[in-house]
């Protein structure tokens, strides 16, 4: 036991020998240095911050980069109590404001920031009153922006100011930083942001830095991944001229066999640079008392009745049943159906029709027997099977999956059995409780034009770091339970459609069409017009939805613009349509528009 | 009585008030009147220590440990802490339950391992008393407080060797644990790996030296895929608690910090009271776990050798009091005591010399806290009650 004693002893000694040699080469061998670096002197831990990554179009089109921005930062325990009124008058905040930011950062002794984006003047006034100022600095930060404005702003989404609470939870985030609030941004936050690099500074006791401090080499900065989007611009912005006469619309546009969006579009819009600076407050009620929610992505989290785009579903669901065929011909149309003691409206007096014929005319009589043999259960469930009332799972959040009126939901909603049988006559022509999206539609046509081959859309193609790409989205499909020679006869109806049925106003002259109108009532005011369409006809390789709220009816407000769209996608881009996009601004000065 | 040992009671007292000292300089008045109540709290509960029939303290062995054990697990489901579920909050105090299971360990640790006559490197021989550390010593880890957790590790070296295995065994025993740890950057293994393969060349033979190395490789590139299956936030969060020398931006400006602060103290000191860095508030926490930077700045080399010659003191006694003790459980506690005293004093003094990663540990008997002071002074109780009572 003894001998044990003396080798726990032993093992003593050598800890506290380490401790002593540690603490002599420290206290004696470096006490001097480590004395100025104390007394005189002080070091500070600089943040260099990443430059958040940029985003690209599919043909290199900048659509958010950064730009550098003046901030001023403050090492709080270095500000001295009479600076404080002088730097709150000179950034023109109240003292308060900047006694709040800097209360729960007080005892930090390296620089926080407390005002981005101050202009030239100001900085010079700063620079001017610095021996009045001390630990008041004035640094070039990467500020976010958007030179394509309000074009991609529920595409791109926008980024804001992080919270206490993400402060709390994230240590790598620092003050003042921004972060993806929506959009892409938001979804591929981790790429975007890269990571902060620091170095230490030796500064005396004014506050100025002489060198950089031996001990620690500096982190560089890891600047943020660009992403290449599937988005073409020329289309975008062809889109957004297109919608510009209408208050409230959205377009969706997407390659049929890949799924890459090739164009999304909702309005109103805004612009997303106006994040990047303190809002004026009228600019911000005016955004958010605009009753059209500017805020709001309508391709992808808004529900709209499809109106008779949901028709092709149905005579899908029925062919596949077998009850119905290619040339079931039901009650002639009259313009209207009675049911029970009701009368089902129709657009016209069809007569009598086979299946193309109603899905070119969009016969409302046709669809509500077509419903009725079908059976709300088996229609619901044929919908959601189809991928309606679900998530297409878009790499964008906030997605919404519509909704698909079940037995169950009625009766939840209604009370058991209190709806009437009216619902899947108003479900078969996608009017009533059905609700869809934008994209939904575009996803959905895009399986019928492929053959029932559901795709999963996307917006990033490419991730690329350092110009390498270091991940490349797989497009990724679902087969649909649809039958090749059913999908046939609706594609027949969609063709028909666009040739001599209610969607010729889509036609284009190179190009042949096929697509659906819809029409969704919207009492009181007026409908919402759709089209879904996809070209070419034979050979199919982009689908397009477009919806505008309340401008009336589908083949003569959304066909058209379809038609342009498609006719856009298939001509080679001429070089005098395409405005070069802006380059990055590499110069120190913040931009001040 | 038959006998009682002023000289440990004077250095367990020096450090309390060189503590108090620091805890004044540093925190202020508020945290030092607090910790003088704490103190003489800690002061009773020593006293009473001292008096405790041992049997009966041996007989609660089980259900104290069981207790400690479940307050380490409600800790992880109510607790708070930066990060991290360390603490109860009850009122104004703050309970840290891991203080309260080194204590259980170490007591049923002894009563177990005073059973055995010898101990080899068999699963009959090792299996309970490695399972009583490791249980509380993977909930602490799990808060998580690596650093902490290890002390049961530390422990359960001490204790093993006392009762008389062999290095060399009990370094085998803990080589898939270092592997493991040290597996999250080549940098570490590597060397490791080395040194372990040497050591078990020549002490181990061929076959032995193979299967060891085989078991420690295995554990080592356990961490890598461990860590590649995590998450990118959660894989930064392990690496800045298991690896936090890879972290260049939280941890290394408090390890700079305070090396400067007790570089700059010199060799005797800026003065009581006159520290520069810690006034500035540089230090962060700088009365719990970063209070021998202060006194390395006000105290200089001479205060802070002072200091570990009164550890040194400290521990020695402790030790003393393990050989001099007829009962082999009493001396058993007496090593547990002072295996995690000294690997607390340090872990503790290494971070703040920028010797070991910085962690939450603190710094036994001169940090500020009520749950620490309590226990160090109950772990001196203990040990005067080993050597005054016969059992």
């Amino acid at each position: 036991m003894a001998a044990r004693l003396t080798r726990l002893t032993q093992v003593l000694l050598i800890l506290l020998g380490v401790l002593s040699a540690r603490l002599i080469q420290l206290q004696v061998i470096q006490g001097a240095r480590y004395a100025r670096l104390s007394d005189r002197n002080r070091i500070r831990k600089l943040v260099l911050p990443a430059p958040r990554g940029r985003i690209l179009d599919r043909n290199g089109v900048l659509l958010a980069d950064t730009r550098p921005s003046f901030t001023v930062s403050v090492v709080p325990t270095e500000l001295t109590d009479s600076a404080l009124p002088l730097l709150a008058h000179m950034l023109g905040v109240p003292e308060s404001t900047l006694q709040a930011q800097l209360a729960p950062v007080a005892m930090f002794a390296s620089p926080v920031n407390v005002k981005r984006d101050v202009t030239i003047e100001e900085v010079a006034r700063i620079e001017e009153l610095s021996f009045r100022l001390p630990g008041v600095d004035v640094r070039v930060d990467p500020v976010r922006r958007y030179p394509t404005a309000n074009r991609y702003c529920h595409v791109l989404g926008h980024i804001g100011e992080v919270s206490e609470d993400e402060l709390k939870h994230d240590t790598s985030l620092r003050r003042l930083d921004f972060v993806g609030r929506a959009g892409i941004e938001a979804q591929y936050e981790s790429m975007l942001r890269g990571r902060d690099g620091s170095e230490y500074a030796e500064v005396d006791a004014r506050g100025q830095e002489i060198g950089t401090l031996r001990e620690k080499h500096p982190e560089p900065e890891m600047p943020g991944r660009n992403l290449v989007m599937t988005i073409d611009d020329r289309i975008q912005r062809l889109a957004c001229q297109l919608l510009a006469p209408y208050d409230r619309a959205a377009v969706v546009g997407m390659e049929t066999r890949t799924g890459a969006i090739v164009c999304l579009v909702s309005k109103p819009d805004f612009d997303p640079n106006i994040f990047m600076t303190p809002i004026d407050a009228e600019t911000w009620d005016s955004l958010t008392s605009n009753p059209s929610k500017p805020f709001f992505n309508r391709a992808l989290t808004s529900g709209y009745p499809p109106g008779s785009t949901m028709k092709p579903v149905v005579a899908l669901g029925a062919l596949r049943q077998g009850a119905l065929y290619r040339d079931t011909r039901f009650q002639t149309c009259l313009g209207s159906y009675k049911y029970g003691n009701r009368t089902f409206k129709c657009n016209a007096a069809h007569g009598s029709l086979d299946l193309v014929g109603a899905i070119a005319q969009s016969c409302n009589t046709y669809f509500y027997q077509a419903g009725l043999r079908l059976g709300l259960d088996s229609l619901t469930a044929y919908a959601r099977e189809v991928g309606l009332g679900r998530l297409t799972g878009i790499d964008m959040p906030g997605e919404r999956p519509g909704n698909i009126p079940s037995r169950e939901w009625l009766d939840s909603r209604y009370g058991k059995n209190k709806w009437g049988a009216g619902s899947v006559l108003n479900f078969a022509i996608g009017q009533g409780e059905v609700t869809t999206t934008p994209l939904q539609m575009a996803v959905l046509y895009g399986a019928i034009a492929s053959g029932g081959r559901a795709v999963r859309p996307y917006l990033v193609a490419r991730v690329d770091s350092a110009g390498l790409a270091i991940r490349t989205t797989v497009p990724d499909f679902r087969q649909l339970p649809m039958r090749r020679q059913d999908i046939e006869v609706v594609k027949l109806g969609l063709e028909r459609v666009v040739e001599w049925g209610t969607g010729t106003g889509a036609r284009v002259k190179e190009i042949d069409i096929a697509g659906k109108t819809g029409t969704a009532q919207n009492p009181p005011r007026l409908d919402h017009a759709w089209f879904v369409g996809y070209a070419p006809a034979d050979k199919p390789e982009v689908v397009f939805a477009v919806l505008v709220e309340n401008a009336g009816h589908g083949g003569t407000v959304s066909a058209p613009i379809a038609g342009q769209l498609i006719r856009a996608y298939f001509s080679p881009p001429e070089s005098d349509s395409i405005p070069a996009s802006q380059p990055a601004d590499t110069s120190a000065a913040p931009q001040h528009e | 009585m038959k006998r009682f040992d002023p000289g440990l009671i004077a250095a367990t007292l020096l450090l309390a008030s060189f503590g108090l000292l620091a805890i004044y300089s540093s925190g202020g008045s508020y945290f030092f009147f607090r910790q003088l109540i704490f103190l003489a709290a800690a002061i009773g509960a020593a006293a009473a220590a001292v008096f405790i029939p041992r049997r009966i303290l041996y007989g609660l062995a089980e259900p104290i440990y069981g207790l400690a054990v479940l307050m380490l697990i409600a800790v992880l489901i109510a607790g708070t802490g930066p990060g991290s579920h360390r603490w109860f909050v009850l009122g104004p105090v703050y309970v840290q339950p891991s203080e309260f299971a080194k204590l259980t360990t170490v007591l049923l640790l002894a009563k177990h391992l005073s059973y055995k006559r010898t101990i080899g490197l068999s699963f009959r021989d090792l299996a309970l008393p490695a399972a009583i550390a490791a249980v509380p010593s993977l909930l602490v880890m799990v808060e998580p407080d690596l650093s902490t957790s290890l002390i049961f590790a530390a422990m359960l070296a001490a204790m093993l060797y006392w009762q008389g295995m062999r290095p060399l065994h009990i370094l085998l025993l803990f080589s898939p644990a270092l592997s493991f740890a040290a597996g999250f950057s080549l940098y570490t293994w590597i060397p490791f790996f080395v040194v372990m393969g040497i050591i078990l060349l020549f002490r181990a033979g061929v076959r032995n030296a193979l299967v060891g190395l085989g078991v420690s490789a295995g554990f080592g590139l356990l961490s890598p895929v461990v860590l590649a299956s995590l998450k990118g936030y959660q894989r930064a969060r392990i690496m800045s608690f298991f690896a936090p020398w890879f972290d260049p931006h939280g941890i290394s400006w408090n390890a700079i910090q305070s090396q400067i602060a007790i570089g700059s103290g010199r060799l005797i000191g800026k003065g009581l009271f006159q520290g520069s860095q810690k006034r500035l508030g540089f230090l962060p926490n700088r009365h719990t776990d970063f209070v021998f930077s202060s006194l390395g700045e006000e105290l200089g080399l001479v205060g802070c050798l002072v200091l570990l010659g009164l550890f040194f003191w400290l521990v020695r006694r402790i030790l003393l009091a393990a050989r001099q003790s007829g009962d082999s459980t009493g001396s058993l506690l007496c090593v547990g005591f002072a295996a995690i005293i000294g690997y607390q004093m340090f872990v503790n003094i290494g971070m703040l010399l920028g010797m070991l990663p910085i962690t939450g540990i603190t710094l036994p008997f001169v940090s500020y806290g009520g749950s620490s002071l309590l226990l160090n002074f109950l772990m001196v109780g203990l040990v005067l009650n080993v050597i005054s009572r016969p059992e």
